[in-house]
């Protein structure tokens, strides 16, 4: 946003004379300098923040991530011996890798879909509509060790409720945490109940789309879900695209729901890349080969990241692009 | 639909903040670096690291405050950590040069004496002429790591068993006994099992199911050659014992029993509401379950098997081989784990002090603090009998791949014989570098 207000006022000033047949660069005017000045005395803390605080340790871990490191003694040269050892041989770190696929795969567009569904609902007129979208968003706020502990509770064998409902249809639900075929869904479904925070950013934009596009839907006899699938959608695909970024990013990087609820039991069934990077980081002394983890975890990010932005041209629609 | 065919130019705005958001993953890597607090000040200028809560935070301060009387020049600086941060706190406190003089160890302690950040102590010892084995008794091999000594004992307490006294005087049962044998303990847990209570706690917490294991003549690790060795008859029969006890005999509940009883509800708090009649763990229940009247209580010493073998819980004092001055840092510890160093540790009731006079004092057998009358003989009279742990420098790494292999098997899904086969390979691949 800086380069536009940057570029207008050079562009609006006329070419310089040239000196000497060498074209003089453009002196700034007094004010533009001015500007300058504040531009990089407000940036500098954010840069000095990020130089220091995350570019440094970015670099050091790149550094690190080829050598074997206890984090005590100095660091021991392997080249790629630790990327090798993680793609070829580490079969917990598979299970990992294939654990974090598997939820970022369901929770992401599940936790999509019902954000956009609650966010629809919450959007018609009807009475307590606040109460509502308070408690829509209420899980967003319950911190994770709190969420995690009611889960235990909720999703307890026997006793838990949700089970007890499964049982009222006849379904002998599983032991869920216990079960290495159901802890993963399990630890989506955790996920999917704090849906409601991007439900927030899909309200706060279907609040923004002009009523007149509704007005002439109406008039040309367009149904509500009509409706719905030619205007709101389409309005909302940026947020759309912002969740979807924001949520692929969240879902690589779960934590604390696996460590709190299951350590990654049971034997590595809800093991998951960054609690694995952290045990192997600061259980188990392997700083080197941890940071390969958090590189490898990097590159799929911002893989997929990429991936996202490359399709979003086709699907994302931005009103300001349009003007142009 | 045709809004979305237009010509679309960039998207800065969110490029920006994906990348941003993006490059806090590799952050996590690094972790939180180390406050630095004044190790470097002057040689006099000391930091000593330690675990706990509060109560364990008045103990090391009142012990620490005894220190300071005696070295008048000395400034001491407690860090009192919480327990789950207390490892990786230390790891990133060393890492940033900033690591403590003195610091308190545990099972983990040969992650550092192997990796060369711990001073090996035997000359302070040996010209301080202590004399650790009559001092501490079988707990100060526990510190030692290839002949050498990192860490003087300071505190240490044999498992108990806890019983529900009341449910055994009305059920006319023998109280148990450190001469009860394993038939004993599943004859009195069949007794007492029934109406939804359970007669045991339960074997799946590595010091309870190691201690069969080393009763049955087992060893974890073969202390000589380093190899593990779990997949031998020994080990795998107790571990059938331990697994029958939940599932053939059903005197123990079972996880999934457990997790029916509540979140976050163990052997600990099921035994403290009454749905389980026996219970082995540490000395650390005595001042909560003192504190209760649902149930009446008393403790008792762990059974045996062909030998005894009871698991202890304890820390030792070590120095770290940053510290400017380790010849006085030792100093400190002499005092620290001297009798008049360790009062404090009973006179405040945080743990059993590792000295054998002070867990013989009258002081301990019956503490001003309890006002129940407590059979604390069992810790001195448990003493003897501690084994000395597989403390090896990959402790957590062993921890986690137990826990791995053996997930199935506590969940009656696979047996001891299976179980032992996996975590034995589990195992080799873990420890095959200390050979």
């Amino acid at each position: 946003m800086t380069t536009l207000q940057q570029k207008n006022p050079a562009q609006a000033r006329p070419p310089e004379p040239a000196v000497n047949g060498i074209p003089a660069k453009p002196r700034p005017s007094k004010m533009r300098r001015k500007e300058a000045r504040f531009f990089w005395l407000f940036i500098s803390p954010w840069i000095f923040g990020f130089v220091v605080f995350l570019l440094g340790p970015m670099l050091a871990s790149v550094y690190l991530s080829f050598t074997d490191w206890d984090s005590f003694t100095d660091p021991t040269w392997v080249g790629f011996g630790n990327y090798v050892k993680l793609i070829t041989e580490d079969t917990v770190f598979h299970k990992a890798l294939w654990n974090t696929l598997y939820f970022a795969f369901f929770s992401v567009p599940l936790g999509m879909g019902i954000a956009l569904w609650l966010a629809a609902l919450l959007n018609k007129k009807m009475k307590a509509r606040k109460i509502f979208r308070t408690l829509v968003y209420l899980p967003h706020l319950v911190p994770i060790v709190a969420v995690a502990l009611i889960f235990q509770m909720i999703l307890a064998p026997d006793a838990g409720p949700l089970n007890r409902i499964l049982a009222v249809f006849g379904v002998d639900g599983p032991a869920w945490l216990f079960d290495s075929e159901w802890v993963k869904p399990a630890i989506i479904l955790l996920s999917l109940w704090q849906a409601g925070g991007a439900t927030v950013l899909l309200l706060a934009g279907m609040k923004g789309i002009p009523q007149e596009f509704y007005e002439a839907a109406e008039i040309d006899g367009a149904s509500s879900l009509r409706q719905f699938w030619s205007i709101t959608f389409p309005q909302l695909t940026p947020i759309i695209f912002f969740n979807l970024i924001m949520g692929i990013i969240g879902a690589f990087q779960v934590f604390a729901q696996v460590y709190i609820l299951t350590q990654g039991g049971p034997d590595n069934a809800s093991q998951m890349l960054v609690p694995l990077l952290f045990t192997e980081a600061f259980r188990n002394y392997h700083m080197g080969y941890a940071s390969a983890i958090s590189w490898l975890l990097f590159l799929m990010v911002m893989a997929l990241t990429i991936l996202a932005f490359s399709t979003s041209r086709k699907w994302v629609f931005y009103e300001t692009e349009v003007k142009n | 639909m045709k809004l979305l065919e237009t010509n679309v130019s960039r998207r800065n705005v969110l490029a920006g903040l994906g990348a941003t958001t993006l490059g806090v993953i590799t952050l996590t890597a690094c972790g939180s670096s180390g406050s630095g607090t004044a190790s470097a000040g002057g040689a006099k200028n000391f930091v000593m690291t330690v675990w706990g809560g509060d109560p364990d935070k008045a103990a090391y301060q009142t012990r620490l405050d005894l220190a300071k009387a005696k070295f008048p020049d000395y400034k001491i600086t407690l860090q009192i950590i919480p327990n789950k941060d207390y490892a990786q706190k230390v790891q990133t406190m060393i890492s940033g040069g900033t690591g403590p003089d003195i610091m308190q160890v545990a099972e983990d302690a040969n992650a550092y004496s192997s990796k060369n950040q711990l001073l090996a102590l035997d000359e302070y010892i040996s010209s301080a002429k202590l004399d650790l084995k009559a001092t501490f008794g079988a707990v100060a091999e526990n510190w030692k790591y290839k002949d050498k000594t990192y860490a003087v004992p300071d505190r240490a307490g044999a498992m108990i068993l806890y019983y529900n006294k009341g449910e055994f005087d009305k059920k006319g049962l023998a109280i148990p006994t450190g001469d009860w044998t394993w038939d004993d303990l599943l004859s009195t847990a069949k007794e007492l099992t029934g109406d939804g209570v359970y007669g045991y706690g339960g074997t799946e917490w590595w010091p309870i199911w190691m201690s069969f294991a080393y009763q049955n003549g087992g060893k974890i690790i073969d202390p000589d050659s380093g190899r593990p060795t779990v997949d031998t008859p020994e080990v795998i029969e107790a571990l059938q014992f331990c697994q029958d006890l939940i599932y053939k005999h059903k005197v123990v509940p079972s996880k999934v029993d457990y997790a029916n009883m509540g979140a976050g509800v163990g052997g600990d708090a099921a035994f403290a509401s009454g749905k389980v009649m026996m219970n082995s763990t540490g000395f650390w229940n005595i001042g909560s379950l003192a504190k209760q009247d649902k149930i009446s209580w008393d403790v008792a010493q762990i059974w045996h098997g062909k030998e005894k073998a009871i698991s202890a819980f304890g820390s030792g004092l070590a120095i770290s081989r940053s510290s400017k001055n380790p010849a006085d840092a030792f100093k400190i510890i002499e005092f620290m784990t001297s009798a008049e160093g360790q009062k404090p540790i009973l006179d405040l009731g945080q743990d059993v002090p590792a000295r054998q006079d002070l867990q013989n004092s009258p002081e301990f057998l019956k503490p001003s603090w309890l006002k129940a009358d407590v059979n604390m003989e069992v810790f001195p009279e448990s003493t003897p009998s501690i084994f000395k742990p597989p403390f090896i420098p990959e402790w957590n790494e062993m921890q986690k791949a137990i826990t791995d292999a053996t997930a199935d098997f506590w969940l009656g899904k696979t047996d001891a014989a299976a179980t032992a086969a996996d975590l034995q390979k589990r195992l080799g691949s873990i420890v095959k570098t200390q050979a």
